[in-house]
């Protein structure tokens, strides 16, 4: 489910940034003089290893288990966000699994609206049965957010295919594989309320304002994100040149304008151009691996 | 339950290879350039790409890229082999609309492809905890950076005790079991699991705090090879620019 750079329109991929930007530092104020670094730490630590367990499903394939909505259960919906950002941080900067510019919206996918929505539900339908309540949460929220990266894909104009075909191949599939995540989520919160029940006695009651205000951000982002694309910034760069008028003026011609000579095939002129670029990097490189 | 152990282990073990990258690939100019000129730079090369469906644009980042690794002594073959698997992925995911605009798969793939590159010349010159520290200079917020740090050192040894506890559980097991069985067997084992990465998580805590919690900062002056490599980032901007 991690979103690759390339697949999202940047004006999409900086809003998820600024949203779950919002959402962590909230989640850092008020966890705030809690001296909670090292369960970040190792509770992170423990869900990236958890998230290697490759649990065989029928028909020989296999399921991997993300854990977001059990983060939240477990350590509640600010300190499960922050510790399910830290995995996918490290998951993109060593792993290359998932973009840098896709990261603000993997960590609202996985780490938001997963553990939230977890959150949510857990606490909805804890009264009842904490079982099922674990289950429909795990399975819940892991498909809700895959319906997330669906739309955020979906919606970007630099991926070809639109919602109506992003959000049902995402939201299908890990509905699926999801079960497997019910499951495991079900089954971790079962022992632990057997074995350590004091675990989720432990946590302070979150602010149901601030809960309120974080559901209505996760509820109303794809509009937002929809409002982006429609300001029409899937190639921001170029669209900026054109705005502030730069694609008539060009403020400058470059030795190789438009990267063609006169009286040159425009192509032979791209390519000698490309070549001299090269050339110039080359150099460049050169004198970077001399001062080494 | 083997079936999962058996599986987690053939995996994590070719994923794992991913920690220390930058330890063994061959030592390149690259890994002496600051972190944070890297970070940016990075940051800067994958918006470069992605920002536009021109395929020239898209092919001179890349190239671009290919040559400062070439040049700098970064293994082009390491690269290659830690990006084609994924950027094919995505030229097969996009290929059913080469029907109505032949170019798109590719320009996709190229814009997908080095993005990918970008990042790996990061992963493969920069350990993490350079990363931490440069994040930490970026002024992200230190209960972040020092779980970040925290969390990259106990993979492993966390991923050694599940293993552990799994192997524990398996051992004993009489009976085969449904995919059921093992989902919620499972589960248990990993619900202990992170029982005791709760007690882990306090005992560290302690520790750091009768050490004095602190995370180091950066000290270190740019040095002339970090003008340089900006300086190739400046140019290729430039050049992306003005086509």
């Amino acid at each position: 489910m991690h979103i690759p750079d390339g697949y999202l329109d940047l004006s999409v991929a900086g809003l998820f940034y600024i949203l779950s930007i919002v959402v962590l530092g909230y989640s850092i104020y008020r966890l705030r003089g809690q001296k909670l670094t090292s369960l970040f730490g190792i509770v992170a630590a423990a869900i990236f290893a958890a998230q290697m367990l490759n649990w065989p499903i029928p028909g020989g394939t296999s399921a991997h288990f993300v854990g977001g909505a059990l983060a939240g259960i477990l350590l509640g919906p600010y300190a499960g966000a922050l510790a399910m950002a830290v995995v996918l941080t490290i998951q993109c900067l060593v792993f290359a699994d998932g973009g840098i510019t896709a990261l603000g919206a993997n960590i609202w996918n996985m780490a938001i609206v997963d553990v939230f929505v977890g959150y949510y539900i857990y606490k909805a339908l804890e009264r009842f049965n904490r079982s099922i309540a674990a289950f429909v949460a795990g399975w819940l929220g892991i498909t809700l957010a895959a319906i997330f990266a669906g739309i955020e894909i979906g919606i970007s104009s630099s991926f070809g295919y639109g919602l109506t075909v992003t959000v049902p191949v995402m939201g299908v599939w890990h509905a699926i594989l999801g079960i497997v995540e019910g499951v495991i989520t079900a089954g971790v919160v079962s022992y632990i309320a057997a074995a350590r029940p004091d675990v989720f006695e432990q946590k302070a009651a979150p602010g149901k304002l601030a809960l309120g205000v974080i559901a209505a951000m996760i509820a109303v982002s794809p509009l937002f994100a929809y409002a982006a694309e429609l300001v029409g910034y899937a190639e921001p760069l170029e669209n900026a040149a054109e705005i502030i008028g730069l694609e008539e003026n060009p403020i400058y011609e470059g030795l190789l304008p438009s990267y063609t000579l006169p009286s040159l095939d425009p192509y032979i002129g791209t390519l000698i151009a490309g070549v001299v670029g090269t050339v110039i990097v080359l150099g460049l490189g050169v004198i970077l691996a001399r001062y080494a | 339950m083997h079936e999962l152990l058996e599986r987690t282990i053939r995996e994590a073990s070719s994923y794992f290879q991913n920690f220390l990258i930058h330890e063994y690939s061959k030592k390149s100019a690259l890994h002496a350039v600051d972190a944070r000129i890297k970070l940016i730079a990075t940051i800067i090369f994958v918006v470069l790409a992605v920002s536009t469906f021109n395929p020239e644009k898209v092919l001179l980042v890349l190239i671009f890229l290919i040559t400062i690794s070439a040049v700098t002594g970064l293994s082009l073959r390491s690269i290659a082999e830690r990006v084609w698997l994924f950027a094919l992925f995505s030229f097969i995911v996009v290929l059913p609309i080469s029907l109505s605009n032949p170019i798109y798969p590719v320009t996709f793939t190229l814009r997908v492809a080095t993005s990918l590159v970008a990042i790996q010349m990061l992963v493969m010159t920069t350990s993490f905890a350079e990363i931490c520290l440069a994040l930490r200079s970026f002024r992200v917020p230190e209960v972040f950076v020092s779980a970040l740090w925290l969390a990259y050192r106990y993979v492993i040894l966390m991923f050694k005790e599940l293993l552990s506890i799994l192997l524990a559980r398996e051992s004993r097991r009489v009976s085969k079991g449904s995919h059921m069985d093992v989902w919620r067997k499972g589960g248990e084992a990993v619900g202990l699991f992170f029982l005791r990465s709760f007690e882990k998580a306090e005992k560290v805590q302690l520790a750091m705090e009768a050490r004095g919690e602190a995370l180091s900062h950066y000290h270190g002056k740019l040095k002339m090879l970090d003008f340089v490599y900006a300086t190739i980032v400046a140019f290729t901007v430039f050049w992306w620019v003005i086509i």
